[in-house]
């Protein structure tokens, strides 16, 4: 498989300036001038200004040789909280040198957009919330770039749709580290036995992956056509969906609050999951004769949602559980399906689609237990089913996901380990995942994490099996 | 007086009220309860500083809000403002009678707010040698039974040394307190796991806020492991009357802002 940037291989200077990187976070600025009004009211008396940051120094020992290599990263956090009266502004930015990049885009633009998958940025900049937030009458609404947290489980939730993820270190992150902030109007309202929020985000942001040459990429690095004349897969930009209202994604979330909670989650919107097409094959005469490619191509569906999620406190156990059904969730066939039809020649637009439309039923559990004091075992098991399943996909029927962390604090919390196991048995996929990170003073604390994966190449964890690795860590955090 | 009768006598009064106050040990504690009820509506800015068995020292600052909400029910907030890796980090108790509560954490990094089973309030708070439950309100006096030990005078101040132990189900199967007289607070706690001291603590600069009077010292011990926690309060508020929504979900998110 060739692979160049798609920023500089796929996009001429004219689409990288009608793409203007950058322009969301202007645009989420103006949506955020009506709260402003004339501007934010002036800091007095009641005001607080709250700013933290951490830093952080990584070093990857890849145990893999063959594998991709990362670079030591040097990443930051800046996170400022200004309250006056009943305003807030809000923002998370998150910037450094990241390791994991292989190849600079050509316009080393250091901001992050939110239109682009493929973004090999280093140093960056990303806004992972950005907004404005007025309280009135009870009611909460912000105006910018946000995160949300639906549903109940951790890593894999089933109700939590309107923040796509970053793929880079997929594995390594936690669950709000991949999310992206989306431009968002929110409007929350909050009683004392019941919560609701109502979400919309006006354009679709894509999901980020790692170009195929990079340690965390979803594509494979190396080829797996047969011979050597096989037409070459190019990853490519998507022509994302307009910009109307038609393709905005709306959701609803209503909670009540007691012994038991429940919520009710409607989604309409874009599937965060990352989803590929193929393009057309190209032959172009080279120096060395004729070069084939065609390109696979991020696409991106619009499903609906209705879920349900629960909590509850039963004896020493604190329990979780959540279910959705999903119409028109689409999904990309098996690999080798598509992979053999055009290393033998044939054009991709003459196959059957690589995409299969279906509607899924997601539910799971998870549990909450302290073994003993300064300790957190949190276990989870959820299953996803795919109703009328194609016998072409992948995925089957029922897919598994069983998954373990126990957490203990040493010494007072001095020392804090972190086990994480988990299991994907209709595949066979493993994750290992270890971590200890030694607390040195109230600033600086220093860990090692060792991730071990295995599993075929297409499942969850298999994707990555020569990833295994070991990792050092350093955090200044103020 | 006969020797023997003095010694007969003496081991028959100290068993019965006369011998402290005429009271018994559940009066004495409906007293400590009263104290604690008053002082339910209050806002606490508190530095929490962890002391290892090596010299190493931790500090933590946290705020406290509390409200009564009926007459044997009370709602409490407490947010971690430092360190940065627990800035924002809250707890939020809900108690529907001093016996009935439900418990939620808020953690940022995770977005999320989690049920912390009650069982867990006896567990140590945020790896300070203080347990959640210390963050609490008062407790339902029928759920445990109170002994007078004896009278002591610790540090200057006349106390009632109070056996209470537990009916219902804690870490703990014991504690002993030494309640200071007139005032009806803890000055000394020494907490049991059957026979072994596990945790022992001080409460001194004692001040009267609001005609309430109120330790603005509090030292925890872990005996076993020699882990120290100091509490100091830096300022305290009562008669606060917070709105509701301070003790909602979404407050607990906002860490109370």
């Amino acid at each position: 498989m060739r692979w160049q940037n798609p920023a500089t291989r796929v996009f001429g200077t004219d689409s990288l300036r009608r793409r203007m990187p950058g322009w969301p976070y202007r645009a989420a600025l103006l949506l955020a001038l009506p709260l402003l009004g004339a501007g934010a009211p002036p800091l007095g008396a009641e005001e607080s200004l709250s700013v933290s940051g951490r830093l952080s120094s990584r070093a990857t020992l890849a145990l893999d040789d063959s594998s991709s290599k990362e670079d030591p990263s040097l990443t930051g956090r800046l996170v400022i909280d200004a309250h006056q009266s009943a305003w807030r502004l809000y923002t998370w930015l998150e910037g450094g040198w990241d390791g994991t990049v292989a190849s600079q885009n050509s316009d080393h633009a250091l901001l992050k957009d939110l239109d682009t998958v493929y973004q090999d940025n280093s140093p960056y900049l990303e806004v992972k919330d950005l907004y404005a937030e007025r309280a009135l009458a009870g009611i909460e609404t912000r105006v910018g770039i946000q995160r949300f947290a639906w549903g109940r489980l951790d890593e894999y939730p089933i109700n939590d749709l309107f923040n796509p993820w970053d793929y880079r270190q997929f594995l390594l992150k936690s669950l709000e580290e991949r999310k992206i902030g989306v431009p968002a109007v929110s409007a929350t309202i909050s009683r004392s036995d019941w919560s609701g929020q109502f979400v919309w985000v006006p354009w679709l942001v894509p999901y980020r992956l790692p170009g195929p040459d990079e340690r965390w990429s979803l594509l494979p690095a190396t080829s797996t056509f047969p011979g050597a004349s096989s037409p070459e897969l190019t990853p490519l930009e998507p022509d994302l969906p307009a910009r109307n209202l038609q393709n905005g994604s709306a959701g609803l979330r209503l909670q009540t609050l007691g012994e038991v909670e429940w919520a009710v989650n409607l989604f309409h919107g874009f599937d965060p999951r990352p989803v590929f097409g193929a393009t057309a094959l190209t032959t172009t005469g080279t120096d060395h004769g004729q070069d084939t490619t065609f390109g696979i191509v991020p696409s991106f569906h619009k499903i609906t949602s209705i879920g349900l999620d629960s909590a509850m406190v039963k004896g020493d156990w604190s329990l979780r559980a959540e279910t959705a059904y999903a119409c028109n969730r689409v999904f990309t066939v098996r690999r080798e399906l598509w992979e053999t039809s055009i290393s033998q020649g044939i054009d991709p637009s003459l196959l059957p689609s690589m995409e299969v439309t279906r509607d899924t039923l997601d539910y799971g559990v998870a549990a909450d237990y302290r073994p003993f004091e300064d300790g957190l075992l949190t276990i989870q098991a959820q299953q996803s089913v795919i109703l009328d399943r194609s016998s072409t996909l992948y995925d089957q029927t029922v897919e598994t996901l069983l998954w373990a962390n126990l957490k203990v604090g040493w010494l007072n919390q001095k020392v804090e380990t972190s086990l994480n196991l988990a299991w994907n048995p209709e595949h066979s996929a493993t994750m290992i995942k270890a971590s200890t990170y030694y607390i040195l003073t109230d600033f600086w604390k220093i860990g090692l994490t060792g991730l071990l994966l295995d599993g075929p190449p297409q499942s969850i964890f298999g994707r990555y099996a020569m990833n295994d690795q070991v990792m050092l860590e350093v955090v200044y955090s103020w | 007086m006969n020797r023997w009768l003095f010694i007969m006598l003496a081991t028959l009064l100290s068993g019965t009220p006369a011998a402290h106050g005429g009271m018994t040990g559940r009066e004495v504690y409906a007293k400590v309860h009263e104290v604690r009820i008053r002082s339910l509506d209050r806002q606490t800015e508190a530095t929490m500083t962890l002391l290892d068995k090596g010299g190493g020292t931790r500090s933590r600052s946290l705020v406290e809000y509390s409200k009564a909400a009926g007459s044997d029910a009370y709602q409490v907030l407490v947010v971690f403002k430092t360190p940065a890796d627990l800035k924002d980090v809250g707890f939020l108790i809900h108690a529907r009678t001093f016996s009935d509560r439900d418990l939620w954490a808020y953690f940022p990094e995770l977005k999320r707010i989690r049920r912390i089973p009650t069982s867990s309030q006896d567990d140590s708070f945020f790896g300070s040698d203080f347990s959640y439950d210390d963050f609490g309100g008062p407790p339902n006096l029928d759920d445990y039974s109170f002994t007078i030990l004896r009278d002591e005078v610790l540090d200057g101040t006349p106390c009632h040394v109070i056996e209470v132990t537990p009916k219902v189900r804690r870490k703990w199967s014991r504690y002993v307190a030494w309640v200071a007289k007139g005032q009806w607070i803890h000055r000394k706690i020494e907490y049991y796991r059957d026979k072994e001291l596990y945790r022992a603590g001080t409460f001194s600069d004692v001040r009267i806020v609001d005609d309430i009077p109120t330790p603005f010292t509090m030292k925890m011990e872990n005996i076993p492991t020699g882990h120290k926690t100091d509490l100091v309060i830096n300022s305290i508020r009562y008669h606060t009357s917070f709105p509701d929504e301070l003790f909602t979900q979404r407050a607990l998110e906002r860490a109370g802002k």
